[in-house]
């Protein structure tokens, strides 16, 4: 069986290395950097022209691509299951094979649901979690340098802001209700105070720009596991849930105390974001 | 310019609830929330450069929901009819009724809220032989070039290509506009062509179970806020989190 894994993410390349060691059979990694050492073989990317990586896991012809859950990777995998007319599968949670046929556990419903599903080898999947951990394997490596697609990127801009919020262990999550970019800085004390970081939802970080992009949370951004969420002004969307479940504690603060986030909250503090920091601050003596 | 949009008649993923060891899926249909931008931007790209918008649905052919995007502005729409369907089948549906129009610009959302893989946009394209830009936030076409920005989390990349090409975007690319009353009514006037498509999908959903995640949901309500947060403070040293 042969099994190619590519990840454009550090941390999914070893989620899904792990996954494919769980296999056995001939491991294949694609990856720019020459420490992803948990195959057999190692194809070392000089570039990362998107329709090139494609065109390179379409010629390994694998029984298995592995990929990760961030969005260069979720394009990439629809493109070689749509080439190779494969099955595919996204955000895998565990996965069994018997054979030739896959039974497979995903998460649906924007995290809500778990859909069992069956398939068949050859198949495409992105993994979006796994407790396994990768062996180190001296891979043989090969520099390949990628050809050049259809698709020309002309400009890059990091988003990053300096906070990794998916390994923090408090974040403070800002939603409409904080009302409106000033006040993000009553959100910003409190994260201090506890000595956690602020992220933010969907509108907050992508449209309205009240927190920086690379912090949002959620089903299409990112999904935390903080021991403490504190969820500021949040209404609880489905796609906002998705990316706070595995938090230990979540706390959310509402003027409304029906607001559909109180589902998914250990507490729900019937009250004002702003005026809530401030009585935050001033009991822990900040 | 030759439009396509697909999008996707959906449960309202607000009305989804956990029933006992259920997930009660059968809410009330709606165009999933994205794919309302992706017939959005469709309109705008007509508003701006003439032609034709062709809505694609397959799955629920819900009537409300068909009109709700011919209200907003599509053209006609395809609807596909179709019991068992996977990223596989929802493509080949698609490529099968789409081909023939030969279209400049086939657009869709970067994920449906119910089974969001974000694979269909991809596929599509690669059955069509066309390059694809996932993630789209912003949007220039100038005469056979396209410029798009990509939103990929931590960094936002620029890109060019030409038509013709396969988008899917995100909530950041626009506002999608409520039709009027008067758009509303003449909106029953367009075609919608019903056609039955059947092929074996490649995979199979046996079941689909709640993800329960037990919280214990205690409301804090007091007159004075300090009160409020003395109790939170409490609660949160015994739960061993402060």
């Amino acid at each position: 069986m042969k099994i190619v894994v590519y990840s454009e993410s550090p941390v999914f390349l070893r989620m899904g290395a792990a996954v494919a060691q769980s296999f056995g059979g001939e491991l294949i990694g694609i990856s720019t950097s020459q420490d992803a050492k948990f195959f057999n073989k190692l194809y070392l990317i000089e570039n990362t022209d998107e329709e090139g990586i494609v065109d390179l896991v379409v010629s390994l012809t694998p029984d298995v691509f592995i990929t990760g859950n961030v969005r260069k990777d979720r394009a990439i995998a629809g493109r070689v299951a749509g080439r190779l007319k494969l099955p595919i599968i996204t955000d895998v949670l565990s996965i069994k094979l018997d054979g030739n046929k896959a039974m497979i556990n995903r998460s649906a419903y924007s995290g809500m649901g778990i859909a069992v599903i069956e398939t068949e080898l050859p198949l495409v999947m992105t993994v979006a979690s796994t407790q396994l951990q990768p062996k180190q394997i001296e891979p043989s490596i090969e520099k390949v340098k990628l050809k050049e697609g259809r698709i020309k990127v002309i400009g890059r801009k990091s988003t990053s802001s300096g906070a990794n919020i998916s390994t923090a262990d408090i974040v403070v999550g800002v939603g409409r209700g904080i009302q409106n970019k000033e006040n993000i800085k009553y959100a910003e004390e409190l994260a201090t105070a506890l000595g956690g970081v602020v992220g933010g939802s969907r509108p907050v970080a992508a449209e309205l720009g009240w927190v920086p992009e690379d912090r949002q949370i959620g089903l299409s951004g990112l999904r935390i596991r903080p021991k403490l969420y504190i969820a500021l002004g949040i209404s609880g969307q489905p796609q906002h849930i998705a990316g706070i479940r595995d938090s230990k504690i979540i706390v959310a603060v509402n003027t409304d105390k029906n607001a559909p986030i109180l589902e998914n909250a250990d507490y729900l503090i019937v009250a004002d974001a702003v005026a809530f920091c401030k009585a935050m601050l001033k009991k822990l003596g900040k | 310019m030759n439009i396509v949009v697909g999008f996707k008649i959906v449960p309202d993923d607000q009305m989804i609830k956990v029933v006992g060891d259920k997930l009660v899926t059968d809410a009330p249909p709606k165009i999933s929330t994205y794919d309302k931008n992706a017939i959005e931007e469709a309109i705008r790209l007509k508003e701006k450069f003439g032609g034709k918008v062709t809505g694609i649905t397959v799955g629920s052919n819900d009537r409300k929901s068909i009109r709700e995007a011919l209200a907003m502005g599509v053209d006609e729409v395809i609807a596909v009819i179709s019991n068992k369907i996977d990223v596989y089948a929802t493509a080949m549906a698609i490529v099968e009724n789409i081909k023939p129009l030969n279209p400049d610009v086939v657009l869709f959302s970067e994920m449906s809220t119910d089974s969001g893989t974000s694979a269909l946009p991809a596929y599509v394209a690669e059955a069509l032989g066309l390059p694809y830009v996932s993630n789209v936030k912003s949007l220039k076409i100038e005469g056979n070039k396209v410029i798009a920005d990509r939103g990929m989390v931590s960094y936002v990349e620029t890109i060019e290509t030409t038509l013709p090409v396969v988008l899917s975007v995100g909530g950041e690319i626009n506002t999608p506009r409520i039709p009027s009353v008067k758009q509303i009514m003449e909106s029953s006037k367009k075609p919608v062509k019903e056609v039955k498509f059947d092929i074996q999908p490649k995979v199979i959903v046996k079941e689909v179970k709640p993800l329960l995640v037990n919280r214990k949901k205690i409301v804090i309500e007091e007159n004075d806020i300090e009160k409020a947060v003395d109790k939170l403070l409490e609660y949160l040293k015994s739960d061993g989190v402060l």
